[in-house]
């Protein structure tokens, strides 16, 4: 759905969602697993090398500047393959199948010859310098409730080395991840809001795992995001992990595009010139009570201060961060510490000092310095990126490649351009003929809402359905109905076995999975229910019990009668609803309190609800629902 | 639907009811290949194409022709093809050998911090076309500039690198420069061939006081050190692994480490004696690994059509006793035949067994722990330029390093 107040019409989002395939690397047949076992390493440098035409790519360049040294750990699941030491080998016949399949399911056309390419990357994570990866389906849409969201590309392509640590001047890959298979979707920039995109990331997500070949380990999706406002360039911004992580990058990659489109206005108005005085104040007396250049002086690094002509106030203030923006690029190249007049009085240099510096840099009215503590013979290198990056200033958004944080992004490398693929040429064309993909059209699954509704028609609450096809246990949940009836038991009771990450209730939910396939007890679920037994097979038993607050609880008994696992989740249901009620009631009755302080009235009502539940619920569970109510109903004031 | 596009223009095309402009790369019966414009190329079914428009020419760039540049001494590089000079061939989408030396310089400007390099192909073939004629113009090449240079690299392919740097061995006598051999496993287009690494350590043997032909390849899977082998002891052992390359039955000559400092082991320094060249070489004599029920037939027709054979035996140095009586005929004849071992580590030894004795009664000459490809070029060379009875004697005596009486592993 689209949200029509949230559409930002001046902005443009396209994504890019990875998913791992199940199954054998792409390129080998290691198994397509992480965490496998070390058994060595090895280490390598990368270069870079001229492009099909002869250019240089400005990121892969970038990188290599670094010139970096690239330890890889041996993995059980790695061979020759990985190591770049043996050519790939054809690609996995069910893996090449699944990305027709993903492409069908998107709507989009599939080439007649998948072409792979080598993609080149050179920051370690691929042992060979690039990523290989071929187009499989093309110019699909892809329908949102009433959107269309246009479908570029489906792209089948090799996953890179998972980073274990990095060093000064080393990088430390481990090959496990190196080689799984990687189906890449990306979207036409059709998508004008933070929260549409997570919706859309969303829907083909749960669209695509229809498929049944999607790894399902939590780090198996993954996100990168292409963002530009009005006025800007395409910033991409890689490595979101989760959904709720989209909405929050965007708005702050958003906001901070709209602040460098407004200092390029700024700028426009201002005598600007990366024409500095740059000076040597090494042995000057401003930095005596600066930890951070004293340090800098220990090492046998030199001080120097230049202008930053016209560049007072858009460095930093608070809305303005132009200052970070340079500092980022600094620390690319190992160049940390660069502090900037906006920032202070800070970092033990004092008013006074800070007009002294002016003074002896010789600083006018909307001039800015900086200070940078390094070697001597960086100096040029230093100055060489700031100009540079104030250039880009004066013209708005650079294009460029950032990384995603927990909700923010940082810069990683300027944008690549497409120079930087050429043919694989030790994998053959291969073809896909007409009569191969008819067969393969057979295999594509119904839509999600196909089968929400089946789910629905056996009786099953449309939301638990939609979590049952989320979480890829909707096969379970119909088996389990139709053997033991009672769907909305079923749903609720598969709910909380399939719903926790944590690794043992994990492994009751594949014990569950594997005891739906065959051995089902005749028993219908209700007389299980009211037993509290499920029989597994081996003699394993799942025994639901009510503890004393009648909370259901789940415990896992071995085969010897002990408990392996438990009581280690509550059963939610109808203690859950009485919450529910008891909170909304309280809200209800302070209604006034609610809409005049809004989530100030927490602490106040939180007492009330205490007080009725009389430690019947835990406190945390009682907090997060009452802050989720509470946000909910004041916002409702708000849209009247 | 017209064809004559070049690879580079820009083009529109029509496809199954969708339309998307790109870069013409190639054409041929079956497909059509675009660059779209994020990178990707596309090989579209010539059938499954409605159209396709010219928008724009490609304009191709001047390509810089390198000059004569760089710190250190005088190093000549002679391309003779191969991986380490390859480069991506649109028509068929295969690594081709061909690409200029220039051009790789030009890829990998690090080396003009190592040497003073001028460079010059003068070959261009793939490795398994290489033929005797190839190794002697090779050896004029690399006499002249031996002459006139301080150091000679030499880019070959890696399939049969062991043959051309044990042929070069053997024709060029007391090298004046030091000659290197270098090649790569992973072509120089990715950022992670070896070839990068391969090359710096060969510019640096080439400026040292090396006297024998060499080959400087990694020593690992890691680009952390090479090795230095002799050009007559080193063979491939892995079909596709950077450190493809031992040193069988001798230890490499010396080490490279990772900052280019060499580590020198027993070696033979560039000396005063003059520089001689051989120019030619046998064309008939052949290299036959025997196996267990080859006919006689094929024997004798090898042995028909060439003056000199060398035997990749068995073990110790054998072959069948039913090809005895053929053997005498034929070394009677006057035909050199010599034995090595297929085991390749290890020295033969044909007094242990019967059938060893019998063979050397016959006439057979048991090698030692020549390499069985160095035999041959070995032979190659002593047939080109000396009569049966001196090659015969030369063939087990050590000439250039081929021959070790002790060996430790």
């Amino acid at each position: 759905m689209r949200y029509l107040e949230e559409e930002q019409n001046d902005v443009k989002i396209g994504l890019e969602i990875h998913f791992q395939v199940s199954g054998r690397k792409l390129f080998c047949e290691c198994k397509g697993e992480e965490g496998t076992k070390e058994i060595g390493s090895f280490t390598r440098k990368l270069a870079v090398v001229s492009g099909e035409k002869s250019e240089k790519d400005a990121a892969a360049l970038q990188e290599s500047m670094k010139g970096r040294e690239f330890e890889y750990r041996k993995t059980e699941n790695s061979c020759l393959v990985e190591m770049d030491e043996e050519p790939p080998h054809y690609p996995g016949k069910d893996t090449l199948e699944t990305a027709i399949i993903v492409s069908l399911i998107l709507g989009c056309k599939v080439v007649d010859n998948v072409h792979f390419m080598r993609k080149i990357v050179i920051d370690g994570s691929n042992t060979s310098g690039f990523q290989r990866t071929g187009i499989v389906g093309l110019h699909g849409v892809f329908k949102m409730g009433p959107s269309n969201i246009g479908v570029t590309s489906v792209t089948l392509e090799e996953e890179a080395c998972r980073k274990i640590k990095e060093e000064e001047n080393k990088v430390v890959y481990s090959l496990d991840r190196l080689g799984i298979p990687l189906i890449e979707i990306s979207t036409e920039p059709d998508i004008r809001s933070p929260k549409e995109a997570r919706e859309v990331a969303e829907s083909i997500g749960l669209a695509v795992k229809q498929s049944r070949m999607i790894r399902r380990e939590t780090s198996s999706i993954r996100q990168d995001l292409n963002v530009s406002i009005r006025g800007g360039n395409r910033v991409e911004i890689k490595g979101v992990q989760s959904l709720s992580q989209i909405e929050k990058v965007l708005s702050k990659e958003i906001e901070r595009q709209r602040s460098l489109v407004e200092i390029a206005g700024i700028l426009r108005n201002r005598d600007v010139s990366t024409d500095f005085h740059i000076e040597d104040l090494t042995n000057s007396s401003f930095f005596k009570s600066s930890d951070v250049f004293t340090k800098g002086l220990k090492a046998g690094k030199k001080i120097f201060g230049f202008t930053l002509p016209g560049l007072s106030g858009v460095l930093n203030n608070g809305k303005y961060r132009l200052g970070r923006e340079i500092a980022e690029r600094l620390k690319t190249v190992g160049i940390g510490g660069f502090i900037h007049s906006d920032e202070l009085p800070n970092y033990g240099i004092g008013e006074a000092e800070k007009k002294e510096i002016s003074k002896r840099l010789g600083t006018k009215n909307e001039d800015a310095f900086g200070l940078v503590s390094l070697e001597s013979n960086r100096l040029s290198q230093c100055i060489e990126i700031i100009q540079n990056r104030i250039a880009e200033a004066k013209k708005g958004v650079p294009a460029e490649t950032r990384g995603a944080t927990e909700n923010d992004t940082r810069f990683l490398r300027p944008l690549p351009g497409s120079s930087r693929m050429y043919p694989e040429t030790d994998i053959p064309l291969i073809p896909l003929d007409s009569a191969y993909i008819k067969d393969v059209e057979r295999k594509v699954p119904p839509t999600v809402e196909q089968r929400v509704s089946h789910l629905e028609s056996l009786g099953i609450p449309r939301q638990e359905a939609f979590v049952s096809l989320w979480k890829e246990y909707d096969d379970v949940l119909e088996s389990f109905v139709n053997d033991f009836g009672n769907p909305k038991v079923c749903a609720r009771f598969l709910a909380v076995v399939f719903a926790s990450e944590r690794p043992d209730v994990v492994k009751a939910s594949m014990l569950v999975e594997r005891f739906s396939r065959g051995n089902i007890p005749s028993e219908s679920l209700e007389a299980l229910y009211r037993e509290g037994v499920f029989s597994m097979p081996g003699g394993r038993k799942i025994i639901l019990k009510k503890d004393d607050r009648s909370n259901y609880v789940l415990e896992l008994h071995g085969n010897d009668g002990n408990k392996e696992l438990g009581p280690d989740f509550k059963f939610k249901g109808q203690s859950d609803k009485r919450l529910l009620k008891i909170i909304e009631s309280v809200i209800v009755e302070n209604e006034k309190l609610v809409r005049e302080r809004g989530e100030g009235s927490f602490k106040l009502l939180m007492g009330e609800v205490m007080k009725q539940v009389r430690g019947e619920f835990e406190g945390k569970d009682i907090s997060d629902l009452l802050k989720k109510m509470i946000s909910e109903a004041s916002h409702k004031d708000e849209k009247n | 639907m017209s064809s004559d596009f070049d690879s580079g223009d820009r083009i529109e095309i029509q496809w199954k009811g969708t339309k998307f402009s790109g870069m013409f790369i190639s054409r041929d019966e079956k497909v059509t290949v675009i660059k779209l414009q994020n990178g990707y190329n596309l090989s579209l079914d010539n059938g499954s194409i409605t159209s396709i428009n010219l928008i724009s020419k490609f304009i191709p760039r001047k390509t810089n022709i390198s000059e004569r540049t760089g710190t250190g001494k005088k190093v000549f590089l002679l391309g003779t093809g191969g991986t380490i000079a390859s480069y991506v061939d649109y028509e068929t989408g295969a690594v081709k050998p061909a690409r200029t030396v220039q051009e790789m310089l030009y890829a990998q400007p690090d080396l003009a911090k190592i040497a003073t390099i001028d460079a010059d192909i003068i070959l261009n073939i793939l490795s398994e076309d290489v033929q005797k004629k190839d190794w002697i113009n090779i050896a004029r090449k690399i006499y002249e500039k031996a002459d006139q240079e301080e150091g000679v690299v030499i880019t070959h392919g890696t399939d049969v690198l062991s043959f051309t740097s044990s042929a070069i061995a053997f024709l060029l006598e007391n090298p004046k420069a030091p000659v290197v051999f270098t090649a790569s496993q992973r072509s120089p287009d990715r950022p992670s061939s070896d070839a990068f690494f391969n090359l710096s350590g060969a510019m640096k043997v080439a400026q040292s006081d090396v006297g024998q032909v060499c080959v400087v390849m990694h020593s690992s899977t890691s680009d952390d050190s090479l090795y230095i082998h002799s050009g007559v002891r080193l063979r491939k052992m892995h079909s596709s692994r950077r450190d493809a390359f031992k040193s069988i039955n001798s230890e490499p000559i010396g080490r490279i480490d990772k900052n280019l400092e060499i580590h020198w082991g027993s070696y033979e320094r560039l000396g005063g004696k003059p520089m001689k060249l051989y120019d030619k070489m046998s064309e008939r004599v052949g290299l036959l690994y025997f196996y267990p029920g080859m006919s006689e037939e094929l024997f004798n027709k090898f042995a028909d059509i060439n003056d000199g054979l060398i035997i990749a035996g068995t073990g110790l140095g054998h072959m069948t006793n039913r090809f005895i009586s053929q053997v005498s005929d034929y070394t009677n004849q006057g035909k050199i035949i010599g034995m090595t071992t297929q085991c390749l580590y290890g020295s033969v030894d044909m007094d242990v067994y019967t059938t060893g004795r019998n063979l050397q009664k016959a006439g057979i000459i048991p090698l030692q722990d020549m390499l069985p490809e160095v035999a041959f070029t070995k032979l190659s060379f002593l047939l080109g330029n000396f009569d049966p009875e001196t090659s015969r004697s030369l063939l087990v005596k050590n000439l250039r390093g081929e021959i070790s009486g002790r060996r430790t592993e």
